[in-house]
């Protein structure tokens, strides 16, 4: 069934943002900033007193929530800002609206508009998403 | 005592080793984010940033240098995005090309004086097939004007 535009998808909660995963993903970005491993290098920056998420784990978070809605489906294109950080020990919270629904060639394409927030403050990133949704069996 | 000058990066090239996303690191991150790692072997749509990140020429630490930034002053994130030509695939080796679009001194009420570095990266089939496109912009705080 095609989604509905201004249809909300089922939130994906982050009770808190965990430092492992941060300390996980170092190595998988090979990416050495101490700003995510060490919270002196986050004082250091001005940044505050706790590590701070990588924005690719953020983004993820998103993921989570389109896989959960649309199992599936095929990712043509997401893009977001990142408009603050996340911080170690956080709650967050992944939302989308539908804002497009189109046929192409039997299947659906919808596009979507993303946040991911924290219950501390605003919004951390915004972006948006096409997604082309699996061929549904005819019943 | 000035900003260091705006170095003249755009145009140079991000081409790199390429990168082949495995099983394991694949599974990890999907585990980590709440993900389950899909059974056909497409890879987790992240990888766009990660593979192309990972598999460009210079590391972070040394696209800062480029810049003339340290990478122990803490470069951000500003946005990236990925348009997909086809899904990325566990075990399949994707080629990297790619280069600097822009490098931009900026003035921010929150960091003072900031680079916004953009650059685009492309990933590869070995055959030239194109599968990602991605884009992507940092930012480099040089500190304040009173810091200076």
């Amino acid at each position: 069934m095609k989604p509905e535009i201004g249809a909300e998808l089922a939130p994906y909660r982050i009770e808190s943002v965990d430092p492992d995963t941060m300390k996980a993903w170092a190595p998988i970005l090979r990416d050495p900033n101490p700003i995510h491993l060490n919270r002196d290098a986050v004082r250091a920056a001005g940044l505050g007193d706790r590590r701070i998420n990588q924005g690719p784990i953020n983004l993820a978070y998103i993921v989570t929530m389109l896989h959960r809605a649309f199992p599936g489906a095929f990712i043509e294109d997401i893009r977001n800002r990142f408009t603050d950080n996340a911080y170690e020990g956080e709650s967050l919270e992944a939302r989308a609206t539908v804002t497009g629904a189109e046929d192409v060639g039997g299947r659906t394409r919808i596009t979507l508009d993303f946040t991911l927030n924290s219950d501390e403050r605003a919004a951390v990133i915004s972006g948006s998403a096409a997604l082309l949704l699996p061929e549904t069996t005819p019943s | 005592m000035a900003f260091v000058p705006l170095p003249d990066v755009v145009g140079t090239s991000l081409a790199g080793k390429g990168m082949t996303i495995s099983e394991t690191e694949n599974r990890a991150l999907c585990e980590s984010v709440g993900d389950v790692p899909a059974a056909d072997g497409t890879a987790h749509p992240v990888w766009f940033y990660v593979a192309s990140q990972v598999g460009m020429g210079p590391s972070v630490a040394e696209m800062c240098a480029i810049c003339d930034f340290d990478v122990n002053d803490g470069p951000m994130m500003a946005s990236t995005g990925g348009h997909f030509h086809a899904p990325l695939m566990v075990g399949q080796r994707y080629e990297v090309t790619g280069e600097i679009t822009g490098l931009t001194r900026k003035q921010s009420r929150k960091l003072g004086v900031m680079d916004l570095l953009e650059y685009k990266l492309h990933l590869d089939l070995p055959d030239g097939t194109r599968v990602c496109s991605v884009d992507n912009a940092w930012v480099l705080p040089r500190g304040r004007d009173d810091e200076a």
